[in-house]
């Protein structure tokens, strides 16, 4: 229940840095998907019930400040919840290099799956190489972000594993 | 059956997490959509936080901005140091402040120029995905707002109200890929339409070959739209492509103003007069 609560508030605070600091630092286009690296740690580390509505509902959240569309990143974080589940069955990340990597990949499933969706239900837009630059650097600033978000979360979830409950 | 379902309920939930998603995105395909129950309650919850890490942030940057500019004139001695940094403080309150009355006032003479009914509203968010290029600012319903009305600045054009809650609404923002404004061609009257692109950046598309266009070209809103003022600067035409086949010409422009950087934007519906240079 009190790991739950951890990423609860970690998915809040993490949306909040998110809608606010690419405004505050320039960035160009790009915004760092703080939200997915927490989507990769729960898939990989919290993989629970309730970690997945946890990442449909972050998702919902950032297509609430994002999209004129509901549910592209709700469909998109969720997706990426399920490679990193099936992945957390073969690989067992350890390493920051690990972490990396592995959201690094996601990324790119995320990317290529938001794009597969506007391509065939919303929009006839084509994407090209330019579109594949856009996923590489979105994905890469993930991925440098990574590293420390994962261990930040897994400081906070062996904490709260390892406090007893007072009689 | 249910053995194997409790074995599997991780990726149970999951999969059915991806169909509910697309069952809410499913009305979008046919131009539909649906009421949102929990955003509004989100945007409002998250409201005062984004506020307050926003002027937390510029407080600070001006500060230390101020602060390294004036650090080599006030080196003489402890007193002064103590004294500049007092009044640093106190400075680059009153320049933001002046910056912020600069740019209201340019604000408000646009207004008065030729939107009297216009909302003046301040960017409060911008949007959580790269992919995504959209800005929440601070009025609403409440205030007059409506979806479809246009976004701009005196700079130029910003974007279109998508969403709206009772005190904020979502601004799709000119750079988005599934943005589109009716824009022409100052020198020449070509039309075409403008809108974000994740390959090229912004361009103009469904521009004729025939169409005679030049790096530098002022590119202004066309108005037929119905949602921008005809006669707003959007920007300027940064290259011209004429492939070897195709009915049309790649147009890639460089818009008069980053609309993610805007601070403060004056919402308007479409068919205004027309703005005077």
């Amino acid at each position: 229940m009190k790991v739950s609560l951890l990423f609860v508030i970690a998915g809040f605070v993490l949306l909040l840095f998110q809608t606010t600091l690419p405004r505050l630092v320039p960035l160009g286009p790009y915004v760092p998907d703080l939200a997915l690296v927490l989507c990769v740690y729960l898939g990989l580390n919290h993989p629970t019930v309730g970690a997945v509505v946890g990442t449909f509902l972050l998702g919902y959240s950032v297509d609430v400040f994002s999209s004129n569309v509901l549910g592209l990143n709700a469909f998109a974080l969720s997706l990426v919840f399920i490679t990193a589940y099936l992945s957390s069955r073969a690989i067992w990340v350890h390493s920051p290099l690990l972490s990396a990597s592995v959201v690094f990949l996601a990324s790119w499933v995320k990317g290529a799956s938001l794009m597969l969706l506007w391509a065939t239900v919303l929009t006839m837009e084509r994407y090209g190489i330019g579109s594949l630059h856009y996923i590489f650097v979105d994905a890469t600033m993930a991925a440098l972000l990574a590293p420390a978000l994962f261990w930040a979360l897994k400081r906070g979830q062996n904490y709260l594993e390892q406090m007893k409950i007072p009689e | 059956m249910l053995s194997f379902l409790r074995r599997n309920q991780v990726l149970f939930t999951a999969f059915l997490s991806v169909l509910l998603s697309l069952y809410i995105i499913a009305p979008a395909a046919k131009g539909q959509h649906r009421v949102d129950p929990i955003g509004p309650l989100l945007i409002a919850v998250m409201r005062p936080l984004q506020t307050a890490i926003q002027s937390t942030f510029f407080g600070m940057r001006d500060f230390f901005g101020s602060y390294v500019a004036l650090r080599g004139v006030a080196a003489e001695n402890e007193r002064l140091k103590a004294r500049v940094r007092e009044l640093e403080g106190e400075k680059s309150r009153l320049l933001e402040e002046e910056a912020t009355n600069k740019r209201l006032r340019e604000l408000m003479d646009f207004r008065t120029e030729w939107a009297p009914k216009a909302v003046t509203a301040t960017v409060i968010a911008n949007s959580a995905s790269a992919y995504f290029h959209t800005v929440i600012i601070d009025k609403g319903k409440a205030n007059g707002v409506e979806k479809g009305m246009a976004a701009i600045s005196p700079l130029g054009v910003v974007g279109q109200v998508v969403a709206v809650t009772n005190r904020n609404a979502k601004v799709l923002l000119v750079t988005d890929s599934h943005s589109g404004v009716d824009a022409m061609v100052q020198r020449t009257r070509a039309r075409g339409l403008v809108s974000g692109s994740l390959d090229n950046g912004t361009v103009m598309k469904y521009v004729k070959r025939s169409d005679d266009l030049k790096e530098g070209d002022r590119l202004v809103t066309s108005g037929l739209d119905g949602v921008f003022p005809k006669g707003l600067l959007i920007g300027t035409v940064s290259r011209v492509n004429k492939k070897n086949l195709g009915l049309f010409q790649q147009i890639e422009v460089g818009l008069a103003l980053d609309p993610a950087r805007v601070e403060e934007v004056l919402v308007v519906r479409g068919n205004a007069p027309e703005i005077k240079d």
